[in-house]
Formats: C-alpha cells, sequence, structure tokens
C-alpha cells in the first residue's frame, strides 16, 4: 500500500520536475552561453528528478511495485515455475529452448571423442600393439552401439507403447488443462486440508516466507496440478530406457570383453588399466543417456510444444506481469519450494530494507547482540583511567605502601595518584555512545585525525627544508604507491586484533595523503607574500603560521576529503579481517548467512556516514578557507 | 533529453531481456574444490578422469569457504560443489537458493575441524575460564557449528564469550599471539600452528563420544541437476570409485597431497581423519529417514536459522538420493 503511493508520488515527482525544468530553460537570460558557469547553479528540481530516478530504480528492480500492486503475483507465479521446472528436463532433450536434440549433441560429441581416443591408443608409444589391436576393437563396437539406438527397427514394441503412453497423458493434460473444471476436486476431505494449510500460510515477503508455495488463487491451483503430473510423466520418462535386445548384447559383449581383458592385466599394468576403464566408462555414458532414434519422440515432442503454448495462454496477465515487473529474474522454483531469482534474491525491497533496519536499530536486538548505534553509562572515572598515563604515579616521590603486620595495606599520596590515573576511583556516570556504527566511526575519526597530526607537520617540514625533503622523500614514496590493505597480513601478526590494528591501517591511508597535500600546499606558496612578509619583519615562525600554513590550507583540506574517502574504502576490509563490532564485520557476517536486507543496510549506512564526513569537511572549508579559488 | 529518455528505455528492455545462448547438453562442468582438504578423488582429478568419464572437460576452481561456493553457484559459474561443509549449505538452503545435496564427499572426526583452547584450559575448567575471554570462530562454517556444539559438550556459556569472525589462518596465527583465548579452526596448517600454543578442547575420541562430526557434502544447482541427471551421475560414480582406491590403499598419495597443496605426512594425518563411506552405508545409515544426515541437517538447520531465513520444515526436500551408484 504505502510502497503504491510512494511509487506514484515519485513519479508525479519526477515529471514535475522536469517539467519545471524545461519552464527554467525558456525563461533563462539569453546571455547564458554554453560554458558560462551560470549555466550550472541551482537546479534542486534536478535533484529531486536524481533521486526519485534512485528510488524507482530500486522499487523496480527489487520487484517492489510487482509486490505494491499485485501482491498475489508472485505465488501465482510460483506455481507457474513448478510447472516450468517439471517440464525442464524433457525439454532439454528437444530443440525447444536450445538448438540441438541433446541426443543429437550427445552422439555428435561421443563420436568425436570415441576418433579421438583412437587416435590417442594409436600414437601411445608404451601400448604393446596387441593391446592397441584390442582396444581399437572395443572402441569400433563401442561406436557400433549408437545405431542400435537409434535405429527406429530397433526400438521395441513395449518402449514404443510407452512413449506412446506417455504422450497420451501430456496431451490430456493439455486437454485438460484449458478446462475450466481443471483441476477436479479430488475429496471434501482433502479440499478442507488444503484451505486449512492455506489459512497459515503467511504472504510473500513476510519475515521468513520468501515466496509462498501453496497455490492461492484458481490459477496457480491449476498449475500447481498440472507440474504434479508432469513430475510423474518426466520421471516416468527418464526411467525409461532404449535399450533393446540387440544393443543389450552388444553392450555384454563389450562387457564381457572388458573383463576377460582386465582379469588377465597384472597389477603393474597400470597403463592398460587406464585406458580399459575409459573405454568402459565411453560405454556406460553411452547407456546412461536417453538416446532414442531421431524421429521416434516426434510425436511426444510436439505434446509438449503443444502443452508448453497452452500453458502460456493459460497464464494470461501473468506473462506481462513478469516481463514486465519481475525485471531480470523471475520467481524459480525448486521441489516444493519457490524462490526469488535474479535481483528480487540480492537486491531486498525497500519496504523490507526498512523494516529490518527498524529492527536492527532496537537496542535490544541490534546485530550479534550488539546495538548498531546506542548509549551506555560509563563511569568518568574510566576515562580519566583511560587518558592519563600510569607512569605519573611512578615520577611521584616515596615508594608504594607495603602491607603492615597487622594484615592491612594504608594508602599513601603515591598509591592515591595511582588509583586516580588507573581509574580506580568512584566518580558520577556519563552516556558515551556504543554500537556498530559508533565502533567504525570512531576508527575512522582516530585514523583521520593521527594522520593529520603526523601528516601535515611533517608534510610542511618537508615542502620547506632541503634536509626533511631528502631525508623522508625516499621513506614516504616508497611505501605511499603501496595500497593500505597491503599492510594487513601483518595487521593481525604485529598489531593483534583489537582496534589498534584498523586504526593503524586507516592511519596509513590518510597519513601519507597529508603528507603529500601539506607538501603541495607549502611549496606552492607565493614566493611574493613570503617576500612581503619578510619585509614587514616576521620572524620564521610568524611566516609560517601566517603565510604558508593559510596557504597550504585549501590544499590541506582537499586532502582530508580524499582521505575520508579512502578510509571508509579500507574500513570495511580492516573489520573483515577480525571482526568484533563495526559495520565491515555486520555486513561480512551478513554474507554468511545470506542476509542480503542486512548487506544493503550497511553499504547504505555507509554511504550515509560518508556523505556525513564529506558535508561536514566541505562546511569547514568553506568557514575556514573563503579566500579559496579567489586569490 | 529525448536521447537521454531513449537511452535509458533501451537500458531497461536490455535490463529485462536476459538473453540466455545454450547449446543442448553442457559443454563443460564447473566444479568448485578446497584446498588443504586431501579427498582421494584429487587423483582422478590430477588424472583427468573426470574429464574422460564425462566427455568433456572439467573445470576445478578452489574456494575459500563453503559459503563462497554456494554464491557462485547462484551466479550460475559452478554447477557442483564438492566438500561443501554442511553448514554452508544449511545456510543456503535455509535462505532458499536452489541448491540440492547429491551424494556424502567426507566424514571427518574433528581432527580436521576443532576448538584449539590456551594451555591452563581443559575440559573440566573450561565454563569458567572461557567467560569474558575473545575466542576466534569463522562465523557460518563447520567450524561455528563445531564451536556451539563443544561449547555446549563443556558447559560454557557462548554469550559471555567475545566471538571474533575470523578466518581459520588469522584465527590461528592470533591465537598463537595470545590475543585469544580459544580458536575454532579447519585446515591442516593452521590447525598444526595453533596446537604449538595449546591443545584442543576435546579429544577426537571426546568430540566423538558427544555426537560432534563433520560431514562435507556434494550439492549441485537445480537446474544442472535438471539438465544433466547422467552427468551428475557419472560423477558421483567416479568420486566413489577413486574413495574405492583410497580405502583399499591403491591411491597415490603424491599426487592427492601435491593437488592438495599439503607435504605428504600431513596429508596422510589429515585423511587418516577422513571418512569415505561407501554408497550402501549412505543410504542404509546416513541419508535415510532418520540417518544421521538428516538429523545433522535438521539440528543444524535450527542452529543457524534466522529470522529472515528459517529452518526448513523437512530437510528431505533438499537431499536427493537417486544419484549414488
Amino acid at each position: 500500500m504505502i510502497t503504491g503511493i510512494i511509487t506514484f508520488l515519485v513519479i508525479f515527482a519526477v515529471i514535475g520536475s522536469i517539467l519545471y525544468g524545461q519552464r527554467l530553460i525558456k525563461t533563462e537570460k539569453s546571455d547564458a552561453v554554453f560554458g558560462n558557469p551560470e549555466r550550472a547553479k541551482g537546479g534542486v528540481h534536478w535533484v529531486i528528478v536524481g533521486s526519485s530516478f534512485l528510488l524507482l530504480s530500486w522499487l523496480y528492480y527489487s520487484w517492489d511495485i510487482a509486490k505494491a500492486f499485485y501482491p498475489k503475483s508472485a505465488n501465482e507465479l510460483c506455481q507457474v515455475a513448478k510447472v516450468n521446472e517439471s517440464l525442464l528436463s524433457l525439454k532439454y532433450l528437444f530443440p525447444i529452448e536450445e538448438r540441438q536434440h541433446k541426443s543429437t549433441a550427445l552422439i555428435k560429441r561421443e563420436n568425436i571423442n570415441i576418433e579421438n581416443k583412437i587416435i590417442i591408443i594409436q600414437n601411445s608409444p608404451d601400448l604393446k600393439d596387441k593391446d592397441k589391436e584390442l582396444f581399437v576393437k572395443l572402441l569400433n563396437k563401442t561406436k557400433r552401439t549408437i545405431p542400435l539406438l537409434t535405429d527406429e527397427k530397433l526400438l521395441e514394441t513395449e518402449t514404443k507403447i510407452k512413449i506412446k503412453d506417455l504422450t497420451t497423458r501430456i496431451t490430456w493434460l493439455t486437454e485438460d488443462f484449458q478446462k475450466v473444471s481443471y483441476p477436479p476436486i479430488k475429496s471434501i476431505e482433502e479440499e478442507n486440508k488444503r484451505i486449512e494449510a492455506l489459512k497459515k500460510q503467511l504472504g510473500w515477503g513476510a519475515t521468513g516466507m520468501e515466496v509462498p508455495p501453496l497455490p492461492e488463487s484458481k490459477r496457480g491451483l491449476k498449475f500447481h496440478t498440472a507440474a504434479e503430473e508432469l513430475n510423474k510423466i518426466s520421471d516416468e520418462f527418464f526411467a525409461l530406457r532404449n535399450h533393446n535386445p540387440e544393443y543389450l548384447r552388444l553392450l555384454e559383449e563389450i562387457r564381457t570383453e572388458i573383463k576377460n581383458y582386465k582379469d588377465g592385466l597384472e597389477d603393474s599394468q597400470e597403463l592398460e588399466m587406464t585406458f580399459i576403464k575409459e573405454i568402459k566408462k565411453l560405454g556406460q555414458r553411452i547407456e546412461y543417456e536417453s538416446v532414442f532414434p531421431p524421429n521416434a519422440l516426434d510425436e511426444m515432442e510436439k505434446s509438449i510444444r503443444e502443452f508448453d503454448v497452452v500453458q502460456k495462454i493459460e497464464q494470461g496477465n501473468l506473462i506481462y506481469i513478469d516481463m514486465f515487473l519481475f525485471p531480470a529474474g523471475t520467481i524459480v522454483a525448486s521441489g516444493p519450494t519457490c524462490a526469488e531469482d535474479g535481483p528480487g534474491r540480492w537486491l531486498p525491497k525497500p519496504s523490507d530494507t526498512f523494516r529490518i533496519f527498524g529492527d536492527l536499530l532496537k537496542p535490544s536486538v541490534g546485530f550479534k547482540m550488539i546495538p548498531m548505534i546506542w548509549y551506555e553509562m560509563m563511569g568518568v572515572n574510566r576515562i580519566v583511567g583511560f587518558m592519563l598515563p600510569d607512569w605519573i604515579a611512578d615520577l611521584m616521590p616515596g615508594k608504594y605502601p607495603v602491607h603492615s603486620a597487622d594484615g592491612t595495606v594504608k594508602p599513601n599520596f603515591k598509591s592515591k595518584v595511582l588509583d586516580v590515573v588507573t581509574g580506580e576511583f568512584d566518580a558520577f556516570k556519563i552516556p558515551v555512545p556504543t554500537g556498530h556504527i559508533w565502533d567504525s566511526f570512531l576508527r575512522v575519526f582516530l585514523g583521520l585525525t593521527l594522520g593529520i597530526i603526523f601528516g601535515v607537520p611533517l608534510g610542511l617540514f618537508m615542502g620547506l627544508n632541503r634536509f626533511a625533503k631528502g631525508f623522508f622523500d625516499p621513506l614516504v614514496e616508497l611505501y605511499r604507491p603501496v595500497p593500505p590493505l597491503a599492510w594487513a597480513p601483518l595487521v593481525i601478526t604485529v598489531f593483534g586484533i583489537d582496534n589498534l590494528g584498523k586504526v593503524f591501517l586507516l592511519f596509513m591511508v590518510s597519513f601519507s595523503i597529508m603528507i603529500i597535500s601539506a607538501r603541495a600546499g607549502a611549496s606552492g606558496t607565493q614566493l611574493s607574500k613570503i617576500h612581503a612578509a619578510h619585509s614587514l619583519g616576521a620572524s620564521r615562525w610568524q611566516i609560517l603560521r601566517e603565510v604558508i600554513f593559510p596557504n597550504s590550507l585549501p590544499e590541506i583540506l582537499t586532502g582530508v576529503r580524499v582521505a575520508v574517502g579512502m578510509c571508509w574504502g579500507t574500513l570495511v576490509a580492516a573489520e573483515f579481517l577480525a571482526g568484533t563490532s563495526g559495520i565491515g564485520f555486520v555486513e561480512n557476517v551478513a554474507r554468511k548467512y545470506m542476509q542480503y536486507e542486512v548487506i544493503w543496510i550497511t553499504i547504505f549506512v555507509m554511504g550515509m556516514l560518508g556523505l556525513l564526513f564529506d558535508v561536514t569537511i566541505r562546511k569547514i572549508i568553506d568557514k575556514t578557507i573563503p579566500w579559496r579559488g579567489k586569490g | 533529453m529525448r536521447k537521454i529518455i531513449s537511452f535509458i528505455l533501451g537500458t531497461i528492455v536490455a535490463l529485462n531481456l536476459s538473453v540466455s545462448v545454450a547449446n543442448a547438453a553442457a559443454n563443460e562442468v564447473r566444479v568448485a574444490f578446497f584446498l588443504e582438504w586431501a579427498t582421494p578423488n584429487q587423483e582422478a582429478k590430477v588424472k583427468k578422469t573426470f574429464d574422460k568419464a564425462l566427455g568433456v572437460p572439467v573445470k576445478w576452481t578452489n574456494f575459500a569457504t563453503g559459503g563462497e561456493m554456494t554464491e557462485a553457484m547462484l551466479s550460475g559459474d559452478i554447477d557442483i560443489s564438492y566438500s561443501q561443509g554442511l553448514t554452508p549449505f544449511v545456510n543456503a538452503v535455509n535462505a532458499k537458493a536452489p541448491i540440492k545435496l547429491v551424494d556424502i564427499a567426507v566424514i571427518y572426526g574433528m581432527g580436521g575441524t576443532t576448538c584449539v583452547a590456551a594451555k591452563g584450559i581443559d575440559k573440566g575448567n573450561a565454563s569458567s575460564k572461557l567467560d569474558g575471554q575473545k575466542v576466534a570462530v569463522p562465523l557460518g562454517t563447520m567450524a561455528d557449528y563445531v564451536f556451539k556444539e563443544t561449547m555446549r559438550v563443556v558447559g560454557a556459556d557462548i554469550s559471555k564469550m567475545k566471538v571474533v569472525d575470523m578466518n581459520p589462518e588469522d584465527g590461528s596465527a592470533a591465537f598463537v599471539n595470545g590475543d585469544v583465548a580459544m580458536a575454532c579452526l579447519f585446515g591442516g596448517k593452521s590447525i598444526k600452528a595453533a596446537k604449538e600454543k595449546g591443545a584442543s578442547l576435546l579429544t577426537v575420541k571426546e568430540a566423538q563420544d558427544a555426537g560432534i562430526a563433520g560431514i562435507d557434502i556434494t550439492s549441485v544447482t537445480n537446474k544442472f541437476l535438471k539438465e544433466n541427471p547422467g552427468m551428475v551421475r557419472t560423477f558421483v560414480e567416479v568420486t566413489h570409485e577413486a574413495n574405492a582406491r583410497y580405502n583399499d590403499g591403491k591411491a597415490d598419495m603424491n599426487i592427492i597431497a601435491k593437488d592438495a597443496a599439503m607435504d605428504l605426512a600431513g596429508t596422510k594425518k589429515q585423511m587418516g581423519g577422513f571418512e569415505f563411506p561407501n554408497a550402501g552405508t549412505m543410504k542404509s545409515k546416513y541419508m535415510n529417514k532418520g540417518g544421521i544426515l538428516m538429523t545433522y541437517l535438521e539440528v543444524m538447520g535450527n542452529m543457524f536459522a534466522t529470522s529472515e531465513n528459517p529452518a526448513l520444515k523437512d530437510y528431505a526436500a533438499v537431499v536427493d538420493t537417486s544419484f549414488l551408484p
């Protein structure tokens, strides 16, 4: 329902925006020629069209539009899929959806295989001539079994009758299938049972139910019943073998010869053994397949084609729903169950995605017992203990207390300081964020900040000082082109599985980018500005702070923007390595349980967080360097 | 404007028509397998027995986990997954993936998949010593199943541990470093490395007595099964022949070791813990109604069920024994 309304709204929004855009072009100033930046200004309506288009594609390709407008279609298509599945094996024999008869393709292939084998045997230097002769003889005999299978005259009456019988059953089914009364009601009891089972069945896309398999409509029941019958026919047909006495006699002859030969072999004659086994397998392959004379199955093929035409007609508007509302895939059946195949499988419906996202966001549910983003109460003492290094206590005068004779420990000043720096004191609690999203955010933030803190000064230094440039250049230039993930195999061994390794990877990413941008910024400062500052009597520090640093800020901030993007890219891979929490961890686990909704949620969350970072930095850029591009 | 619209419409049409050009009878068979997981049919693989028996080339691709095998089968790039773990298979069928189980590849005691705990932690004190500790587990694999079952046996509470999702190689490295108190692993090299710093929580015998065993299976896509039943039968048959050869002690272990990317001693040791039952045993003991495999499927199906992918009512629907020789 909601999806339907949204679909209409989105379509209206697109049309409205396009019309508005057309009108805007007409009213535009005539002096805005091509190349004038004025032409790229504004355009909120195109943003609406762009995002609507994205949403519409998502709704369309996840088959949510089909679900909104034809909620029963999946169930009906499931029944159609059951018919298609039951016909799959039979159809595959004939050039209905293929180019050749399966028998034709098989015989062609096996004839080539036999020819090739003969050539290999004749060219084999290790085989005795006697053996070669025997092998070629056996292969030729095997080849001679093929015409025995394809000769119409040799086809047994019994087989003929059976084929005829199956063909008639398909024809009857075709006729019955078109009747309104099909399928006939078996008994009231069974009918009641069926209705009872239907009541318990959940709808399409309900939690834990991908496609409801039991037929819900009359049309569905028709296809469902036909599929059952066709499955029986198919099974009976594939149990049938065109093994006429002539063929069996020759096969037996070949087998006996092979057996006799094998019995005469010694254990050391491995090569001969291999060859004889391969020859046996070749014969077997032909034996297993359903090879029939070229025209023996014509009637059957015709009946299947006829049924196929009829079932397509009976599908009615379902065919068009399938074609237009189930793009790039369809519902497939696998035995009694059905599933979405194509984008419906891996692109979850927006409605499902938001529902599951809502569930995940509940702090009590979360993912793997950790909430997505929530808060926990943390004592200030733990924060203080984390911030202050423990060695402060060691620097204090005096000694740590020693237990006294009466078995008590009396704290002194030094031990009290130790309690403070290790966080062992009572304090009020404050809420701190926690959860997967926060963990990922924190890792990126830390990696980035560390990169800026170390990278920018080093970059500036390298841009200004000959020694620094020469000394650090080889190091930086060697490590910079290395993709950050190349460090990944080392991270667990060197840094362990906690945050340290992941933050280190992100630091490696942002560090090199910050060095390069700060260095470029510093060396790009206009000499005239520096000269001006000098002549006004500025000190070195003043020049650095007031001239060079502001001048390199545009470069540095662009570097930060690039680094943020790279950090997000690396983060997911880093969290794949040793997952305890984080968006990348969620995605990796969801993949293993094939929870495509969750995978898309993580992708979406990462996109949003990346955007958030980028917007923040853009705001900072606008605030701090308003002169950018105007100097 | 008109150009843009026609381009968009054209793209939609092109996407909707998934054109498939197929020839009757598959002209190659694409099989997924594991490295470091020695099986007798690798001899047949190297000697091209499969290619010769099937009459078409067989393309073997190695994968790191069974879950990746499923993904490749769903995208249509793999026809047969050999030695897929039961856990990823169950995850796949719970998610309604159209694949079927046709054969048991390997039955292994817990020599092949085990939880290695740090020194000082044993079966008796694991329930208290593992509380609040970090443990490395490759989630959604057979090792995950072994982890859950082992913790049940020793009476430890999983919710009190911090489970770290790690591949066996990484888990083993983290364990050796002392970052985790226990690592649940599969694969010869990873277990060997971990055992230098610890010991298995349960011995092979103890695990066996507790009913923990690993089963690797052969799974086939529904489409391939329907279209090329003969090929599936031949594939299973050649595998069983290779198994029989191995069971008779006739297999060439050097070839298997080389193909499995392991040394000879390691291969022999690993395969010593494997069992390759014949078709008769499978039908009477494992894949019959109430058989071992069917029980496992149900237990595991419920163990790994999620709200979106709940356990199937009847796992017999995804097992097809008609291809066994």
